[in-house]
């Protein structure tokens, strides 16, 4: 997309031409270029910036070439050498921008460089105006993209098979597959559904009594009551939460290069987990999390500053500080920038599922997202307060959040403080008083009073000064969290190639012009933008947030996007395979019946407002979305394979079958300490064992981390750079950049972890200690338990017989190796990591 | 899918562990392939595998292989021309090097008392003195120089090698790290990133523990007998095989079942090549194991030949303790002579030994850090970071032998003359290996990404 950005730099060419024309300076200006600057450019330049090549666009060996510069912009600015590409390239002050790039130009040159410059950069005989005119960008063209078309709610489309369906979704679905003349696997059965969805919404096996209730329950809504039960365990939120934390790119350290501890950011996780347990809408979990410290405050009564509400608050703006940071940057800017940028690219993928990023250098190669674009928006983050300070090692921000026993114990020590003060103050004035009694009248005070002082004043006046330093030393600690607030508000100029060495033109901060339009109301002055920023997010008409949450939601439950890039809605990313179904997804989310008819006064109060529209419909509900795909027909579908069909779609594009799931990394830990009847259930806060900021991984290579616990995989520390093994065994995410789109691998070493790790080990141990235990159990029968407990079925046959022959006739301590063996082998197997 | 296996105990006891030789001529385009099979390369290869022999912290290249006589004349006097607009500390003016320089071999390279082992194989070094990194921190430079890029969470280049080659030995990994840094960017440094799992390095030990200590994590049962986990496994491989009957075909379930087969061998392959009591006693002298000074680099370096033998493909060994190694901001003579000392003998005695193994052949050695020093001094006897100009060596794998490639300016700040940036020297690595880095690329999120993204000059003129 070379050409989108317009030009900018018309005007300074035009002050070249005029420097031209006019006598003096032009003279001894074309005088420099003749006898100088031109065999300097022969000399070592146009080999590569000339007739035959024209590296970067530019060429030195014409007037015309020379004033229009390259791709990067004018190579001159006439008179200013400090502003010239040119010379910014050739003092090698920029690290990604030096020519000629073998060896630096003699000081000499250089010298004659700039003298030109100075002089107006004349060349000879160039008298138009040469302009690489830019194409402006033509957003209706690129607005036919498939994911910036508005959103229609699709009508449901007709189906023949009318008794398979459930769900408006499943037609969908079926049309699709009819289309393609294949059929819906057939429904599975009870216990594989149980299993299925346990999983999926709570990361846990199913205990054996939810078994035997679903088993029982004969009712036609039994399938309904589960998946309401499990909406409602606060386990949805641990499981859900920590999709979302994915895509988050949440982290307890920052990892790169300085591994230090984000010892708040627990904060911003427990946040997310409620979140999702309390059904918090999207849009304003959205709302939150971009600018949460900007949102009005509610009537709660409290002061602001100990509003548990608006501490909820900031703590979801730790979203945006939670990326990985070059915290020992020494180029400051280069840091700030770097930082902007990750803010910038998270949000695009997160949110909007572009590559935002990719704009920081050059225009999208692919999407329609120019530079101005990236730096329009970057203003926006720059004008927020994500650093305290910038000087290595750079330290984050976080805003206060204390309690009125915080505050109360803060302005009691501040009060100890200002007593030991006045009482070193007042013993100083009365000894000195004591002093200038015991001297002759008339007589002045000596310069160092207190070395006058009596041995005892002296030493009870140290006394008093070590305790006060003691106590300066020790304030309460007021709780922080994580977050941004704003700061001076700027705009940014575009940073050619990406660096703040080479500047171009000034953006005003506005949203990308694709999505929002040429004709944007210009963003306050008094504020960052962040707020209007994700309130455009999730205004009901935007064509890209419903729907790539509505995407990543359908990931999550059928392990394939019906976009497989769900962090990609781009010309790069993938089409989606069911674009009426995302659609009607997404209008679902937002509550749209159909366009036009929305309530809007609802979704532009300050709070959300009211959630209902018309019908009574929560809008951004997620629990709402996940029931209407629960109880679809398509998600109830067994995983049975069919040739016919697998010769069709190998993929599974279409859904003809559920798709096996291996289970993810957290979910195979947690099932081990379940299934073994180990895991604890506790909720929430911090198990770092360094404080806030302190070192992770120092240079000494020392590994301070402990994964030694039996909580829920949620809530064990996530190191980058050393995160836990078992997890990067399994295909955890990176934890530094967004991903809502887990990969599976298989690969030995997973299977090196189950033969020989000790957390597969104690969970055997314990699985066969607790069957053991029970002396009135047959083989036969513990046999039948490990398999109720481990694959929530009984066992066959034939199964008892292998593992009853596997024990063979051993006893004693023998008998439990034996036993604890067997279970081993059914925690590392196929059918327990798998979900069909 | 993982290599299928039907075999036992008899045949683990029978096979070969070293290199399998085979070779497919398709990189994986989806699971269906096996993704570390070996794979031919774009154009013939120089060399089939790496060995990285990373000193970690920065050598100071004005010390050791990169002599510069004005430096040692102008000793106290300033920079006669401009410090680098971003310094990571001030320093002051010009420090003249506290060692002596000679030549050696028929080359007659100046190698400094440093390094006076490694100085007899100087006629088979490639050194290249120009080569120059952008960030003067430790751990934006080591991302830098092993993943590319010091900002992105991007693929090792090891990683890159792997996935573009696959790996020899299908019972060892195809990527080895012994003894890494866990600061400064940590498993990035050979992480797979975005690259499919199998291509992430292996790590064996840490480097803030002696390296006989080194091991690949769940390598060993510490309770079964070995005949007691091949039952399990068997029972195992029952239940699995069953599952699958009900499943119907599925491919990452049968690459499961087979993976803990590859698994069991991996177990038995790793304890082999990591027994160093097979080894000679004059090879064991030959690397330093005889003396403490150098008995915990020269293990390094002897696992590494062994590792190389038995075909992985690219092995990294990390000279680094619990400080950062070579960083002498300070009391350089004291700091540089001890890590030379520890490594200087070693790293000849891996040169000498891969050489009389016909191993040199193919086999491409890098030596370095994550930049140089400055040669202006910081306090009164230390050097700073200086990712401007500084020295990294090649041996073998065809490399042009007995020259120096490149140039610092006159007192060694600034690489000036054949400049190769870390994106060039990625851009040879891989060229070294067969492999065009323009065309070694992987879609992911979309894009095609490179290891050496949009830059890199393969530098022809170092290859024989």
């Amino acid at each position: 997309m070379r050409g989108l950005r317009p030009l900018v730099f018309v005007g300074m060419i035009g002050v070249s031409a005029l420097a031209l024309a006019a006598d003096g300076p032009g003279d001894a200006g074309l005088r420099v270029f003749e006898t100088r600057i031109r065999p300097l450019f022969a000399r070592h330049c146009t080999a590569c910036h000339g007739e035959k090549e024209q590296n970067s666009g530019l060429r030195l060996d014409t007037s015309e070439g020379i004033l229009a510069g390259g791709d990067s912009g004018p190579a001159v600015v006439p008179g200013k050498p400090g502003e010239s590409l040119l010379l910014t390239a050739v003092g090698y002050g920029a690290d990604d921008l030096q020519m000629p790039p073998d060896k630096k130009l003699s000081d000499k040159e250089i010298a004659a460089l700039r003298k030109w410059v100075e002089l107006g950069a004349a060349v000879p005989g160039a008298t138009a105006e040469r302009a690489v005119r830019r194409e402006a960008l033509d957003l209706e063209t690129e607005r036919q993209f498939w994911s910036f078309q508005p959103i229609q709610r699709p009508p449901l489309p007709e189906v023949q098979n009318a008794g398979w369906y459930q769900t408006p979704l499943d037609r969908f679905v079926l049309e699709k597959l009819e289309a393609a003349g294949l059929s819906p696997a057939p429904p599975a059965d009870k216990r594989t559904l149980l299993r299925r969805v346990t999983y999926d919404l709570t990361g846990l096996p199913p205990a054996p009594k939810d078994i035997e209730a679903f088993l029982a329950d004969d009712s036609p809504d039994a399938w309904q009551r589960v998946v309401d039960r499990l909406l409602a365990s606060p386990r949805y939120g641990e499981r859900w939460g920590r999709h979302w934390l994915d895509v988050a790119r949440y982290a307890d350290s920052n990892g790169l290069d300085e591994n230090i501890a984000h010892g708040n950011a627990w904060r911003y996780r427990d946040y997310v987990v409620a979140a999702f347990n309390g059904d918090e809408p999207f849009d304003r979990f959205v709302l939150e999390q971009l600018a949460g410290d900007l949102l009005p405050s509610e009537t709660s009564g409290e002061p602001l500053e100990t509003d548990p509400a608006r501490h909820e608050r900031l703590i979801a703006t730790g979203y945006l500080s939670l990326g990985p940071k070059v915290l020992a940057e020494v180029d400051e800017t280069k840091m700030e920038m770097d930082i902007v940028d990750e803010q910038i690219d998270s949000v695009g993928r997160a949110f909007l599922g572009l590559t935002l990023g990719c704009a920081r250098c050059h225009d999208h190669k692919f999407d329609p997202l120019p530079t101005d674009d990236y730096y329009a928006l970057a203003g926006i983050f720059k004008s927020t307060r994500t650093m305290e300070h910038f000087t290595k090692i750079a330290r984050w921000w976080e805003n206060p959040i204390p309690t009125p026993a915080d505050l109360a114990r803060k302005s009691a020590h501040e009060r100890q403080v200002a007593d030991a003060k006045a009482a070193i103050d007042e013993r100083v004035a009365r000894a000195t008083e004591e002093l200038k009694a015991s001297l002759e009248s008339g007589a002045a005070l000596p310069k160092d009073v207190e070395a006058q002082f009596p041995e005892k004043t002296k030493a009870e006046l140290k006394r008093l000064r070590d305790e006060l330093a003691k106590l300066e030393k020790s304030p309460p600690e007021l709780p922080t969290a994580m977050g941004v607030s704003d700061r001076d508000i700027v705009n940014v100029q575009v940073h050619v190639r990406g660096s703040h060495l080479t500047l171009g033109e000034t953006v005003p901060r506005r949203f990308p012009l694709v999505l929002a339009g040429r004709d944007q109301p210009p963003l306050p002055a008094d504020s960052s933008g962040r707020l209007a920023l994700a309130r455009w997010l999730v205004s009901p008409d935007h064509p890209l947030v419903s729907r790539v949450i509505a995407n990543r939601i359908w990931r999550w439950h059928f392990s394939r996007g019906l976009v497989a890039t769900t962090d990609n809605f781009g010309r790069l990313g993938e089409r989606p395979t069911h674009p009426e179904l995302l659609d009607w997804l997404a209008a679902e989310i937002v509550g749209k019946r159909t366009p036009g008819d929305v309530d809007e006064a609802g979704l532009e109060s300050e709070d959300g407002g009211s959630r209902m529209e018309d019908g009574g419909i929560p809008r951004w509900s997620l629990k709402r979305l996940h029931r209407s795909i629960l109880l679809s027909a398509a998600y109830r579908m067994s995983s049975a394979y069919d040739a016919h069909a697998a010769a069709a779609d190998p993929e599974n594009r279409l859904l003809w079958r559920f798709r096996l799931r291996r289970l993810e990394a957290e979910e195979i830990r947690d099932a081990l300490l379940a299934v073994s009847g180990r895991l604890e259930q506790t909720m929430g806060g911090s198990m770092l064992n360094v404080a806030n900021r302190e070192f992770i991984f120092n240079h000494t290579s020392e590994d301070k981390t402990s994964y030694d616990s039996r909580r829920r995989s949620l809530y064990l520390p996530v190191v980058r750079n050393h995160l836990y093994e078992v997890f990067s065994l399994f295909d955890y995410n990176d934890a530094s950049v967004p991903n809502g789109n887990r990969g599976t691998t298989t690969v030995a070493p997973q299977a090196l972890f189950l033969m020989n790790g000790e957390p597969v080990m104690e969970a055997a141990d314990a699985l066969s200690r607790t069957l053991l235990s029970d002396g009135a159990l047959s083989d036969a029968e513990r046999v039948q338990e490990v398999y109720e407990q481990a694959y929530g079925r009984p066992a066959s046959e034939r199964e008892v017989e292998r593992a009853v022959a596997f024990l063979g006739s051993e006893a004693g301590a023998e008998r439990e190796r034996a036993w604890s063996n067997v279970c081993q082998a059914v925690l590392a197997s196929n059918e327990f990591v798998y979900i069909r | 899918m993982l290599r299928a296996s039907g075999v036992g105990f008899g045949w683990l006891a029978a096979a070969s562990l070293l290199a399998e030789q085979a070779t497919a001529d398709v990189r994986p385009a989806s699971e269906d392939a096996d993704p570390l099979a070996p794979r031919q390369p774009d154009f013939p290869a120089r060399a089939k595998r790496v060995i990285f022999l990373f000193m970690k912290g920065g050598p100071s290249h004005v010390d050791t292989f990169d002599y510069k006589p004005k430096l040692q004349a102008d000793d106290g006097k300033p920079l006669p021309f401009d410090k680098p607009r971003v310094q990571f500390a001030p320093t002051g003016n010009l420090l003249r090097s506290p060692w002596k320089f000679r030549p050696y071999g028929e080359s007659g390279i100046l190698v400094s008392e440093l390094f006076p082992h490694v100085a007899q194989h100087v006629d088979d070094l490639c050194i290249m003195n120009s080569v120059h990194g952008t960030n003067a921190a430790h751990g934006g430079a080591l991302l830098k120089l092993h993943t590319g890029s010091d900002t992105f969470v991007r693929p090792s280049m090891g990683s890159w090698v792997t996935y573009g080659l696959g790996t020899e030995n299908r019972n060892l990994p195809g990527f080895l790290t012994i003894c890494p840094t866990l600061a400064h960017g940590g498993v990035k440094n050979w992480g797979a990133a975005f690259l499919p799992a199998h291509y992430q390095g292996t790590p064996m030990g840490v480097a803030s523990a002696p390296s006989s200590q080194a091991r690949v994590k769940f390598i060993a049962n510490g309770r079964l007998s070995r005949d007691e986990q091949r039952r399990q496994l068997d029972l195992l491989a029952a239940m699995n095989r069953d599952h699958l009957a009900q499943t119907g075909p599925h491919q990452a379930l049968e690459a499961r079942l087979n993976s803990f087969e590859l698994a069991f061998r991996m177990q038995m392959a790793m304890p082999e090549a990591e027994d160093l009591s097979r080894e000679s006693a004059a090879t064991h002298k030959l690397y330093g194991l005889d003396d403490p000074v150098t008995a915990d680099f020269g293990r390094q370096c002897l696992l590494a030949r062994r590792f190389a033998e038995r075909g992985v493909r690219f092995v990294q060994v990390t000279h680094s303790d619990t400080n950062v190694q070579w960083d002498q901001h300070s009391q350089l003579k004291e700091g540089h002579e001890k890590n030379s000392r520890e490594v200087d003998k070693p790293i000849a005695g891996l040169l000498a030994d891969l050489k009389s193994r016909g191993l040199l052949d193919d086999t491409l050695v890098l030596w370095g850090g994550e930049f140089g020093r400055t040669p202006t001094a910081q306090g009164k006897d230390g050097r700073d970071h200086n990712p401007y100009g500084f020295t990294m060596w090649l041996a073998g794998g065809r490399s042009k032998a007995g020259i120096r490639y490149g140039a610092t300016d006159d007192y060694g700040y600034y690489a000036a003359e054949n400049k190769i940036h870390i994106h060039d020297l990625h851009a040879t690595l891989l060229a070294f290996l067969g492999l065009d880095h323009e065309r070694l690329t992987y879609r992911y999120a979309g894009r095609d990404f490179r290891l050496t993204d949009v830059h890199g000059d393969v530098v022809r003129d170092i290859m024989t």
